[in-house]
């Protein structure tokens, strides 16, 4: 077995068996288009278990999080059918390693065109110990990709580049951010999006849901508790977290 | 010569020379006395009113979860505002005026109305204020490396430096203030971004939170009054030269513009 398949075999099985595995550190020697391999395969796992490609999501789109990996260029993963909860749903602890929540913004591409915007949550569950892990590991790992709700489906509003973003932890608002934190504007997420898809020969059209990427940052999720985004203009989108 | 004098007179060194002074707390006041430390807050705002200056507003400090816990208190804390710390939108400020800038975007409550009560609620807030503004607060302290506590900033006027209004006022009845996505750019990047709901909430709750706290202080708020209600987003450090502008959503923009010079 190659050692692209290896890693992705390993990643996988973390994900069933809700064990984590410890980072390699800089010594593995993966590089980013290595890591891009171990993804597809990662995800090729998943589509040959019946999942279904849904979309693309964007990470490291804050400028704190690019320094903070030193790096000065957006990352990707894939969303399938099985990562959605549905908006007020449940998400059970017990199918995660260690969930956290984040508030995004949600785009649906449609026959290669921007129909709507959503405001929505991402759960990301890292494979790897306490979300410690190089910039290729965590793009094998399909960039932490585990859930996402999304709100209502609406036309894209004029001017989205700076909505005021909160994150409410039953009642109490635990994260404040705006769209702005999306590199600047969500809308180039978009840009991005397409040029990745693009470059990447992933068909958008058939691929129609973009998470934008974070405006705040991760709040780890709690059994019991009830996590909602409100995105000014946008809405809402919810979901609880059952043990 | 007593504490409160010897750290108000520290301060008045701070300010003519340009050169911060060490912490007050533990040498020159208590640490955790935070009366003494607005007693030396109003001896000086005393003398810049002998000396002329003119008292246009106040400012809340401490006004998100974030900062609180960095500090170890619960509630806010307040400075005094006076016209000649007020920049237009865009104009070059005076490095010289500045030891340690740092700047954060704010809402300013413009009142038509006194808040003379000594329990105050948010409908008062709402019927007293006329419009609100985009505001940047250039903040600064006279403490070195801005090493302070609750005590020092306190005693510190609130670290207040300067300020710049927009000019383009909103009715709170035309904007939702707790959901307002703010950000604060510098060449085009987010340095700091937040929403109103970074500050207590709600500024409103700020400046209700203020108009008590001043009237219990007998020395309310009254028409005319500007409030710089609290940071929607961490401060930022200033950069020689550079421009930064912060955008609130549905009250408009406005920029704060540093002269080229030696950093602080």
């Amino acid at each position: 077995m190659s050692t692209v398949d290896q890693l992705a075999v390993r990643l996988d099985d973390a994900v069933t068996s809700r064990i984590a595995i410890p980072s390699s550190g800089a010594g593995t020697g993966l590089d980013v288009p290595t890591a891009y391999r171990v993804q597809q395969a990662v995800v090729d796992r998943r589509l040959a278990r019946g999942e279904r490609a849904v979309g693309l999501k964007l990470g490291l789109t804050s400028r704190a999080k690019m320094t903070q990996m030193g790096v000065d260029e957006v990352i990707w993963g894939r969303l399938t059918d099985a990562m959605r909860i549905p908006d007020g749903g449940t998400v059970r602890l017990d199918d995660h390693i260690h969930p956290k929540a984040e508030p995004e913004v949600a785009f649906l591409v449609e026959g290669g065109a921007v129909t709507a915007v959503a405001p929505a949550i991402e759960v990301i569950d890292s494979r790897y110990v306490d979300f410690r892990f190089t910039l290729p590991e965590v793009i094998a790992d399909n960039t932490s990709a585990s859930g996402f709700v999304l709100g209502a489906w609406q036309p894209i509003p004029d001017g989205i580049d700076n909505l005021g973003v909160l994150l409410e932890v039953d009642g109490r608002a635990v994260q404040v951010g705006s769209t702005a934190a999306i590199l600047g504007d969500p809308r180039r997420a978009l840009s991005d999006a397409v040029r990745l898809a693009d470059v990447n020969g992933v068909d958008l059209a058939d691929n129609s849901i973009l998470l934008a990427g974070a405006a705040t940052a991760a709040v780890p999720l709690r059994a019991g508790s009830y996590v909602r985004v409100t995105v000014e203009r946008l809405g809402t989108a919810s979901l609880r977290v059952g043990s | 010569m007593t504490d409160v004098a010897r750290a108000a007179a520290l301060l008045r060194a701070a300010y003519e020379t340009g050169k911060p002074v060490p912490p007050l707390r533990g040498e020159v006041l208590p640490t955790g006395d935070v009366d003494a430390a607005y007693q030396v807050q109003q001896a000086q705002v005393v003398a810049w009113e002998a000396a002329g200056r003119r008292r246009v507003g106040a400012k809340v400090g401490l006004t998100s979860a974030a900062v609180q816990q960095a500090f170890g208190v619960f509630q806010p804390d307040f400075g005094v505002l006076f016209a000649d710390m007020a920049v237009p939108d865009g104009a070059e400020i005076d490095r010289g005026r500045l030891l340690q800038p740092r700047v954060e975007a704010e809402v300013a409550f413009v009142l038509g109305a006194d808040l003379p009560f000594e329990q105050v609620t948010v409908a008062d807030v709402i019927r007293a204020t006329d419009h609100v503004l985009p505001a940047i607060e250039v903040v600064d302290s006279r403490i070195a490396g801005w090493d302070i506590s609750i005590v020092d900033t306190v005693a510190d006027n609130a670290s207040s430096g300067l300020f710049v209004l927009g000019d383009q006022p909103r009715r709170l009845s035309d904007v939702d203030l707790r959901l307002a996505g703010m950000v604060l750019e510098h060449a085009g990047e987010p340095v700091s971004v937040g929403a109103g709901a970074a500050c207590l909430g709600n500024p409103v709750h700020a400046v209700a939170w203020l108009a008590q706290t001043l009237a219990v202080a007998g020395a309310p708020l009254v028409v005319g009054d500007v409030v710089l209600s609290g940071a929607l987003g961490p401060m930022v450090p200033v950069t020689a030269g550079a421009s930064y502008e912060a955008r609130i959503s549905g009250l408009g923009s406005v920029r704060a513009c540093f002269e080229v010079g030696e950093t602080a």
